[in-house]
Formats: C-alpha cells, structure tokens, sequence
C-alpha cells in the first residue's frame, strides 16, 4: 500500500476492497514511469499544482475590478493579462513548461438585464488555473445537455430565479476558450475592501449559476458524494 | 489469467447486453441504400456531443475526490507534458472514441483512465501483455 501515493501523500488506510480503476491507476502509472515516459518527480510536481489551484484568483479579478474601472477595463477586454494581475499566468499556468490548453481567457460581465453563465457541452473544459478544478455537477451530461436549452429552468434548480427580463446568454467553453462570470457587484457591500468582496465571490458564481450576497461566502449546500478512499491532502 | 467458468462467461454476457443502449429498431448491419443522408448524419453523431439534449432534473451534487482519480488526472497531464499526446489527441480518446455505452456509463475519470491505458498500447510504448501481466501483479499485492 506504501507505492500507492508516492512521496509526501499520505498513504490511504489497508482495506480488502480495491476498485479496478485503482488497479488499473497503478498500472499505468507505474508502467509509464518504468518506461521513463515521465518520472515519479514528474508526478509529484504536478500533484502539487494540481493542489495549488482554487476559484480564489478570479475571485480577486472580479472583486479588483469592482472597486477600479481601469482594471475592469484590461479583464473585459484581456482577461489573459488581468488574470496576471492576480498571479496566474494563463499561458503558463504551471510555471514548469507544461503544454496549455489555455490560449484565451475571456471575462463575461453581467448587467442588471444580462446574465451569464458558463458549460462545456462537448467535454468538461473549465479555466482550471484561475478557478480549481470543476465541480462534479459541471461534468455531469445532464447539465451539459439542459442549461443550454433550458438555462431558465436550470439556474433556478441551483437557486437562482431571474426575472423574465433578463436575457440569459449561455457561454460553451472549449478546449483553447475558456470563460468565467463577473456578476454584478451586490447592495450592501459599499466601502468593502478587496479583500472582503472577493470572499463573497464564490465559485458558483464565477460559473455563473449563483450571484453574490453580502452575507454568503459559501456555495449553496448540497448534497456531497463521499470518496471510498479520498485523496489524502490538507488544502 | 484463469479462465472465467461457464457462469461466469453467461453473466457477462448477460450484462453487457443489459448495459448497451436501447436500440429502437433492429439494426443488423444494413445494406447501404438503407442509410439515407439523415440517418448518417445521425450515425455521426458522436457520443459526448450532448448539448441540447432532453433530460429531467436532477439533484446536482458535490464530489469528494479519489485517489485514484487525481493520480489519473495527473497521469494524463504528465502524458501530455512529456509528449505523449496533445490536447487534441486526448479529447478524441477520452470523449469519442469509447463509444456510447463507455462514455455515459463509466465515471468521469474511469474515462480518462481508459484512455491513458490505451495510448500507452497504442503508441507501443508497452505491448499489452505488459499491461495485463502488470494488472495482474498489482491485483496480487491486494490479495
């Protein structure tokens, strides 16, 4: 069990059980170090970028481009390098010379009449540097297939009800265009600084499928699917 | 690796045809001119190409990560940083090229693990025995 997490993960409890993708992990993982297609160093490196990211960056870019115009300005019009401003860089997002994805970044904003949100309905692509990795329900077919027929419908499943004025505008990502939301800045957050506004801006709403409260720093509670042997790190 | 019993190859059998999609008409390997411009327009189709199609809610969920899977996420990441495959390459493997019953039937990163098993084969960088004789020794550690 010890070769199972190499280096500084800790090892997962002994159990009887082991899934065949468990097996089938190892074997790959272990054959393709073997062959010297990448090293176990390699592994680790990018393990630990892999737990590097989160949504809390472009939480930053919405909530600095809340509070100056300038910057607003440079993330509608180049979110590739506002997203530099708040220290990802989007052509480089692993800083060790990994082949990107990510060519173009761009920044949807919202108005009192337009809303945005994003999907993927060919894959799961996501702007993983600026935002972490995507949620389980991003990937599911089922919202792939709805929110862009019926995005009205399926906001309000996550709790979100608009008035029939606002035009909904679905954005489908792909593997070299990636997008995230900049909604609107909330009532009830005057004289905030950056950093308390960024607070406010969750992942959900980066996504497009929530907007910000003055009084919710969390995403909506739902129901969360337990790993059997969940990765082993302290974020 | 022992041969399965009889029983063993029934229940499989059985289970593969309960897991393959419904099929609404018989289909038994047409002769061409049964296939007109829509009907191979449909055929084209690819399987994760699901925009837009009719479903019911559902209860959208969170997920607790596995092992496994950041490992396979990471694995492929490390494929393409050392050339393996490009972004390209990996999207036609992971989304496509399963087929239907694979694509929805298996998990998300059951998907990208599959395909990462694959790529190794079939860009000869192990043989398939290689593979199967090294699933069956890290099988063994578990026993």
């Amino acid at each position: 069990m010890a070769k199972r997490d190499q280096g500084e993960h800790k090892a997962a409890p002994m159990v009887e059980e082991v899934s065949d993708f468990e097996i089938l992990e190892l074997a790959v993982r272990e054959l393709a170090i073997e062959k010297g297609l990448f090293t176990a160093d390699d592994h680790r490196h990018f393990t630990e970028f892999a737990h590097s990211i989160g949504p809390l960056p472009a939480a930053r870019l919405v909530a600095k481009a809340w509070l100056d115009p300038q910057f607003k300005k440079l993330a509608l019009e180049d979110g590739v390098a506002a997203s530099k401003e708040v220290g990802i860089d989007w052509l480089n997002p692993t800083g060790f010379g990994t082949p990107s994805d990510y060519t173009d970044l761009r920044v949807l904003e919202d108005t009192p009449t337009v809303k945005h949100v994003v999907v993927c309905t060919l894959c799961s692509c996501y702007p993983r540097p600026i935002l972490g990795h995507s949620p389980e329900w991003y990937r599911t077919p089922n919202y792939r297939r709805r929110i862009v027929r019926w995005p009205r419908q399926v906001l309000s499943e996550f709790g979100l009800q608009l008035p029939e004025n606002v035009e909904i505008r679905v954005e489908d990502s792909n593997q070299k265009c990636r997008f995230m939301v900049m909604p609107m800045r909330p009532e009830g957050t005057e004289g905030w600084s950056e950093e308390e506004l960024a607070a406010i801006v969750t992942r959900d709403c980066l996504i497009g499928v929530a907007v910000p409260h003055p009084e919710r720093k969390q995403n909506a509670a739902r129901p969360v699917h337990k790993a059997v042997h969940p990765v082993q790190h302290d974020h | 690796m022992s041969s399965p019993t009889r029983q063993q190859v029934l229940r499989h059998i059985e289970l593969v045809g309960q897991l393959q999609p419904a099929l609404h008409q018989p289909q038994h390997a047409p002769f061409p001119e049964a296939i007109d411009h829509a009907l191979f327009r449909a055929y084209m189709r690819t399987s994760h190409d699901v925009g837009g199609e009719p479903d019911v809610p559902i209860q959208y969920e969170e997920k607790e990560e596995e092992q496994w899977e950041l490992n396979t996420y990471v694995t492929c990441e490390c494929l393409a940083w050392r050339g393996l495959w490009n972004a390209e390459e990996r999207r036609r493997r992971q989304n496509v090229d399963l087929g239907q019953t694979q694509y929805l039937g298996l998990p998300y990163y059951g998907r990208w693990l599959l395909s990462a098993a694959r790529i190794l084969v079939d860009k000869q960088a192990i043989t398939l025995t290689e593979l199967i004789t090294k699933i069956d020794e890290v099988k063994k550690r578990y026993e």
